[in-house]
Order: structure tokens, then sequence, then C-alpha cells
């Protein structure tokens, strides 16, 4: 016992209490360009940054002596060097990195809560890149996640490894986080994409499978971190310009405008940063015709972010707000539902009952987060945040509204009682309502706590944690959940690693989901607030090679999940005649699969390919019945293929996704069961001087117009091409 | 790499994706057919459905549970001519008819039945008198099923089965 206290007071005995001083300097390529978002750290302490535009870092409160520090980027070879430090001094080390495409991601955020410079997850992680983001010339986050292995983005919604298939808006199982902070919305459970202007984003962090043991509901089958931009130092601006065509239909008979729709918008962002605070305002604005009949988007955005550091304190906050009037082509124009120039259907119509119908939508977040570094052993960090959303669905039979609040507190220690040991503890709280007049009004609260060790024992790395949260709907009574994690990392000789982990999952229903009241196909749907939370344990086995036969890197992992109580819509004969549709926990489920990526640099600098593939077996049982069948809306195979060259100030690429068509979907028999493979090519290109403030990129998105759907009676993006200018300064 | 590429292309090249379906496709199976329209559209009309049964309804809960498809798509009635196709699974259908529906939310209860109203049914063409059978062979579709609709004479289902008191 004593010793357990001596070790506390150790670990978080204050930093005033040693020597220290501050490691700064620059993060640069071979040809002296400034690489931003470059990780620097000292390994095995709590400190850690990132460099800014400029390249520059600054790592304060760094105690005196020999001082290990490490550097690293993606698509960079990393560098581990060992400096004097002078209590009270400043020493300058200058980083030069070395492109290395096969290079692993250096930082892992997602997995564990704190950052891991160059130590690999005990369970599957993708990233998109700063770069992959500008590459791909995306407006929104999401459209940059389907180029991920095991991710395939239905309609809006993420499916990571098969676990949300298509949920018709009413919840996600997967999380979003942007820098920790939960934003998923607090009635429906969906995701907003489009909150956060691509310009704010550094990278997105995809944690495949279950995530509960670290973030709790809603982490069923992953957790998507975005991490944002720093402010750097400086006074820098910036401008992005797109303009665009959408193709037109590749039929005659489809044709249904004379013109071609276009598309275009413009976002800026002005910051000024010091050592000490720095701030950025960011705004933006969107227009597009939609590339079907009743399809226009306008789209507005601004935001706001600061920091402020004051010795080993950091205080970030940052808000946004996004406005979206968007018309709504609820499903294709169906035979006698528009003027159907004799065809069964007109993917590029809607249903002329549903003319005029629109969706006003009102989204705003507002975080702040203190990290205090106690020692380079200690460290907490406190946060508290606000997501609003607010709809209003203006259709010819009825309009309706909801207005969803989810508000969140939460603190979390970080301690290294020694460079070998990590231990995080945590606890959240979660209060979240909702007013709308098909979800009622109603309010649900959420209390979690949550812990995780990390050893590392020689070649190994061992984790296992736990959380418990506890769930009240409308003040009533407590459920609770417990979702442990255990998981583990093996580095084997020639750079290979191998990883396992076996955690639970869970997803409490969302407010819409126990209390939603309308009609659908003709049917009410009514509510069930009796709805218990979906459960699932889930289990991978994964393996790392790199380098493999010098010019590739693998990687590749077995996964399992077994779910049960996942929700679905039920059909319910009500003697003596009445038919109505709930939801109810009635399936069991069971996703196994296999998913690879190997990316391979046969001409250094110049061309890196890429190649995803994920096999998914799904089963599928209704309480009470035997049959089995495959889970709705999740094809058996994802293939992707990507290749960039680049020669100079010029660079090229493509890439390739395919889904198989999905054998099942829900409701069949009452909707259009049409559906057909994935395949679809994208070609881009890039010019960018080096050094230069320009850069201008082309994407021409689905280049062969292959016309299909993901979700029933909703035609998928068809050709666009787009042309983007950013300027930065 | 280059096979990889032309493992791509060889993908992209064989997937053709959705493509137009005109009414009577190669690829329905099931039944398809024109409705010609006759007599004053009512007011109140919300849509005109083609429904098939594999025997003929004696009450009204066979009328209502045993329509194929559940849920059917409409017909445009503004024309007085208007091609029709249904899906339907292979077998022989003893009662093709043309529904007209009013507004109002169907129930599958036998309580749809004051919303909907017989339109027009297919007729034997050697006996016109009576109701013809359209047999649906296995994957493919039977055309010309042709027969009237009129707006002038709608007959309530009670006409056709036995409704007992809801």
């Amino acid at each position: 016992m004593h010793r357990a206290i001596a070790t506390l007071l150790l670990v978080v005995a204050p930093l005033r209490a040693a020597a220290q001083g501050i490691v700064r300097g620059t993060v640069r390529d071979k040809d002296g360009a400034p690489i931003s978002s470059a990780s620097i750290a000292i390994p095995g302490t709590t400190l850690s940054t990132r460099s800014d535009l400029q390249g520059a870092y600054r790592l304060a409160v760094v105690p005196a002596g020999r001082v290990r520090v490490y550097a690293a980027a993606l698509g960079y070879g990393p560098i581990d060097t060992t400096v004097a430090l002078t209590g009270g001094d400043s020493t300058i080390v200058d980083f030069i990195l070395s492109p290395a495409p096969l290079a692993l991601p250096p930082v892992d955020v997602v997995s564990d809560r704190v950052p891991h410079f160059g130590d690999r997850p005990a369970t599957s992680v993708g990233q998109v890149t700063e770069r992959e983001l500008g590459r791909r010339a995306v407006n929104t986050v999401d459209e940059a996640l389907e180029h991920v292995a095991g991710v395939q983005m239905v309609n809006g919604q993420t499916n990571v490894r098969g676990s949300t298939g298509y949920v018709q808006g009413l919840n996600s199982r997967v999380l979003m986080t942007v820098d920790g902070v939960p934003m998923n919305q607090g009635d429906r459970g969906g995701i907003n994409w489009d909150l956060l202007a691509l310009d704010e984003i550094e990278s997105v962090q995809i944690l495949k499978g279950a995530g509960s043991s670290l973030y709790g509901s809603a982490a069923f089958g992953g957790v998507i971190n975005v991490t944002t931009r720093d402010v750097p130092t400086g006074f820098h601006t910036g401008l992005r310009l797109t303009g665009g065509v959408y193709g037109d239909p590749p039929h005659p008979v489809w044709r249904f405008r004379d013109n071609p729709g276009m598309l275009g918008g413009a976002d800026f962002s002005a910051s000024y940063g010091t050592d000490v605070f720095g701030g950025r305002i960011s705004g933006g604005d969107r227009h597009s015709d939609g590339y079907r009949q009743q399809d226009q988007d306008d789209h507005l955005h601004f935001g706001a972010r600061g920091r402020w550091q004051h010795a080993n304190t950091r205080v970030d906050f940052s808000g946004a707000w996004a406005a979206d009037r968007y018309d709504v082509p609820l499903s294709w124009c169906s035979r006698g539902e528009c003027d159907d120039k004799g065809q069964v259907f007109q993917p590029f119509k809607v249903d002329t009952t549903e003319r005029g119908a629109r969706t006003d939508s009102r989204k705003a977040f507002l975080m702040a987060r203190v990290r205090t570094t106690v020692s380079p052993r200690f460290a907490w960090t406190a946060r508290g945040s606000w997501l609003r959303t607010h709809f209003v669905d203006v259709r010819r039979s009825a309009t309706e509204f909801g207005i969803g609040d989810r508000f969140g507190v939460a603190g979390q220690i970080e301690a290294h009682p020694d460079p070998a040991r990590t231990v995080i503890v945590g606890t959240e709280a979660t209060y979240s309502t909702v007013t709308s007049d098909i979800f009622g009004s109603h309010s649900q609260s959420e209390f979690a706590a949550y812990g995780q060790s990390e050893q590392r024992l020689g070649p190994a790395r061992v984790s296992g944690g736990a959380r418990v949260d506890f769930l009240a709907i409308d003040g009533g009574s407590l459920t609770a959940v417990v979702s442990p994690r255990v998981g583990a990392t093996l580095n084997g000789a020639g750079g290979a690693t191998w990883r396992a982990s076996i955690g639970r999952g869970f997803r409490s229903p969302t407010m819409a989901e126990r209390f939603v009241h309308t009609t659908a196909l003709g049917f009410d749907v009514v509510p069930n607030p009796t709805l218990l939370p979906e459960v699932s344990w889930s289990f991978e086995i994964g393996h790392t090679t790199a380098p493999l036969f010098r010019f590739m890197r693998l990687d590749a992992a077995l996964f399992w999940t077994e779910a049960r109580d996942l929700i679905e819509p039920q059909v319910l004969l009500i003697p003596p005649d009445t038919v109505k549709i709930q939801l109810q926990n009635v399936v069991r489920a069971r996703i196994a699969g296999f998913d690879a990526s190997l990316i391979a640099a046969p001409i250094p600098d110049r061309l890196v390919a890429t190649l995803g593939y994920t096999f998914l077996d799904t089963r599928r049982r209704l309480a009470g019945d035997s049959t089995e069948g495959p889970l709705a809306f999740r094809p058996r195979h994802l293939l992707l293929v990507g290749a960039d060259y680049t020669l100079g100030t010029l660079g090229v690429g493509a890439d390739f996704r395919f889904a198989s068509r999905p054998e099942r979907i829900e409701l069949e028999g009452f909707v259009d069961p049409r559906r057909v493979p994935v395949r679809v090519l994208d070609l881009r290109a890039a010019w960018k001087p080096s050094n230069g403030p320009v850069e201008v990129r082309l994407l021409a998105a689905n280049v062969l117009n292959y016309i299909y759907n993901l979700v029933p009676e909703t035609l998928a993006p068809v050709r666009t091409v787009a042309l983007t200018a950013v300027w930065t300064h | 790499m280059r096979k990889i590429l032309l493992l791509v292309a060889v993908v992209a090249a064989c997937g053709r994706g959705l493509e137009p379906e005109p009414i009577c496709a190669r690829s329905l199976v099931g039944l398809c057919g024109t409705v010609r329209f006759r007599g004053a559209v009512p007011a109140n009309t919300e849509n005109v459905f083609i429904a098939a049964y594999l025997a003929v309804p004696q009450t009204c809960t066979e009328l209502i549970n045993n329509r194929r498809p559940v849920i059917p798509g409409s017909v445009p009635f503004t024309d007085s001519l208007a091609a029709y196709s249904v899906p339907l699974d292979p077998g022989a259908y003893h009662w093709v008819l043309a529904v007209w529906k009013k507004p109002g939310t169907l129930t599958l209860s036998p309580a749809d039945t004051q919303y909907l109203r017989v339109a027009g049914y297919y007729r034997d063409p050697a006996d016109s008198t009576q109701r013809g059978v359209a047999t649906v062979p296995s994957g493919s579709a039977v055309s010309n099923i042709d027969f009237v609709v009129n707006f002038d004479s709608l007959r309530p289902a009670t006409d056709f089965v036995t409704c007992t008191a809801q």
C-alpha cells in the first residue's frame, strides 16, 4: 500500500519539482519543404505535439537531461534521436524526414484514447490523412472515407466491416468523435458530416471493431475520430474555390432537364497565433443543383477555434454552425408516379406526390477542452461540449420537425508510471434531449467510467480495460452495461507485427428509435420505449508485414462479431385487423470476415498503388425463428484499387471501388428491390508548384457514369467533374 | 501493376449498372399489358393499381390478404391508354384486376375495402363474360393481358366477395 502511494505521488509530482526545458525546432523534407502535422513526442511520457504549417513545433516542460525525441509523419520514415537538455534552457532539434511511402501511420490516437507514437494498435485502424483529403478533392470527409479498406458509406451512413447496414436515418452503429468529443446526434444518433469544413480537418482515424470499452454507446462497430487542424503560429489565410458539373443521365429516356446540373462553393479561413494563444475563423458556402430531379442543396457554415497555452496547461475551444436547405428526393419515380415515358422506373425523377419536399436543417456545436501536463508521467484532460441539431422536413402531406441537444462533460487522467506502462482512467456524462412532433419530448442521461492499462513486455504490448455505462430514459431507472476489452501486439522480426483483441460493443437505442411515431409505407410506426441496448462481442487477429518484397506493405485481419438484440422494424398484426410497424430487439447476428490492404511503391517518390479488399459473411436470425439469412445491405465483397503517379509539380491518380450486390435488403416486398453491384472509377489530377501558394485539383468522380443505387429507390451519385483551386498564405 | 490496372478495366467495363427498363422488359417475371381507360376520372382518385390473385377470393379477408403484389405500383390513368407490368411469382392467376383507390391509409385489413373499388378486370379472350386466367411462366412474363377500366362503373368489393361486418 505504501509503495502504491509512493508511486502515485511520484507520478503526479508537479513539474516544477524537477528541472525542465523546452525542445523546439522544425520538421522538413529533404528538399527543405516544411512538413505540417508531423508528430513529435518524448516516448513513454505525456509530452507530444504536432508541427504547424511551417513545420515548426515546440515541446514545453521537458525534463532536463538526456531526452529521447521522436518525430514522424505519414509517408515519411520516423526519426528517433536523443538530445541533451539543460534545465531552464531551450534546445533546437530540427528533423529532416525522408519519404517512405510504406511507413505505417506514425500516430494512433483512436484505439486507446491517448496518442501512441510508432506503436501498432491491438485493433485495426484505418487512416485518412490531410494529404489524402486534399488529393481526393472531396467536399466532405465522408467522401474520403469510402477509400478506406473495410469502410463503406451507405447513403451517408458509415458501415465499418458491415456493422451498420442501412437503418433509415434512425441510428448509427459507428461513433464519430471530433478530437475525442462524441458528435453523434442527440436524438437520432446519426452523423453530420458537413458540420466541419474540410479545411478544418487534419486527419481521420477509423477504429474497426467494437470500441465500447473506451467510447461507450454507438461504438458498436467502430469509432471515427476526426482530428482538427491546430492554429499555427503567425498570420495565415486560405481560400478554396470549387466549381463543377454533373453528368447527364446516360440514356435519353432518363433525361429530366435541358441543361446539366452545376455545383460550386467557396471557403475561407484566417488565423493568427503565437506560442501562447491562437485563433482561427472560417466560413463557406456551397450550392449544388444536384444530379437528379429535385436535388438542390444550399449549405452555409461558419467555424471558429482558439487555443491558449500557459506553462503546462493548454485550453482549446471550438465551435461551428451550419445551415442546409436541401430538396428531398425521397425515392425515385416508379411506374405511374411521374411522367415515366413508358419505363418501369425513372431513377433520376421523383414521385410527383413528393414534389416540393425539402428539409431545412441547422446544426451547431461548441466544445472546450483543458489539458494539464502535471508531469511527464501524468496529465489530465477535461472537456465540455454541446451539439444541437434542428431539422424541419417539409412534405406535401405533413411537416415534421425535431430539435436534439446533446450536452457532454468528461474527464480523463493519463499516467505513465514507467516508460513501459500507460494507464488511463476517465469518466463521462451525457445528457440528451429531443423535442419533436414525431419523437415527442424526451431525455436520456448517460454516465460512464472507464479505465485501461497497457504494459510493454519486451517485443509485446498488452492492454486491458473496461467501461461501465449507466443509461436512464426520462429520469427513469438506470440500465447498466459493462464493456471490457483486452488486446495485444507482438513485434516480430523484419518489421512484422501481430495483433489480437477481443472486446464488447454496445449501442443504446436512440430516442428516435424508442419514441418514433409516424407513418411509413402507409402503416403506422408505433413507439417502443422498452427497447434494450444492442450488444456484441468482437474479436480480431491481424498481421502487418513491412516491407514485403522490398516495395510493399501488407496488412490483413480476420474479424468476428457476435451480436444480439439488434434492433429492426417488425410488422405487428394486432387483432382483429390492424397492422403496425415497431422497432424491436429481435435479431441475433454474426458478422465474420477478412480484410486486407496492400500498398506498393514500385517507383519510390513517383508511383504508389493501393489495394484493399474486405470479405463479409453475415448471418441473421430472428428471435423465435431458426431460419438464417444474411444481414441487409451488407455486400459480401468490397474492393478498392488506387494508384498515384507524381512527376514534378504534376500528379495524377485513379481509384476504383467495387461492392458486390447486397444479398438482402430490409422491407423486401414493400420497396423496389432493384440493386446492382457498385463499380465506380474516379480519376484525378493535381498541379502544385513547390512551395507555391496555389494548388489546383481536378476530380472526375464516377467517370464511367455508372448508374447504381445503394439503398432502395435512391440513385447514387453520377459522374461529377469538379475543379478546385486552393490558395494558402 | 499492369495486371491490376487491367483487372480494374475489365471489372469496370463489365458493369452495366441500372438500365432503362421498359414495360414488359425481358427481365420481368410477371405479367404486362395495357389498360384502356373510359369514363370521367373521379376527382378523389388517388391512384389505380393492378392486382392479381392465384385463386378468386371469396371473402373480404382473402381479397386483402391474398393480393399480389402486397404493395402494388400505380398505373398512370390520365391518358386513355397505359401500359403496365406487375412483377409476380410464376403461377396461374385467376383474377387480374385494376383497383381504383381514393385517399386513405391502407392497413392490410378488410377495412381497406372502404378506399378501394374494382375498376375492371382481365377477361377470357374466348368468352368475355368470364374472368381470364393469366399464367406467369417460370423466369419470364406473360404479355397482352389487356383490359378496360371504366371510371363510370367502379364497383365495391362486396359485388365480388362476402364481407362480414367489421
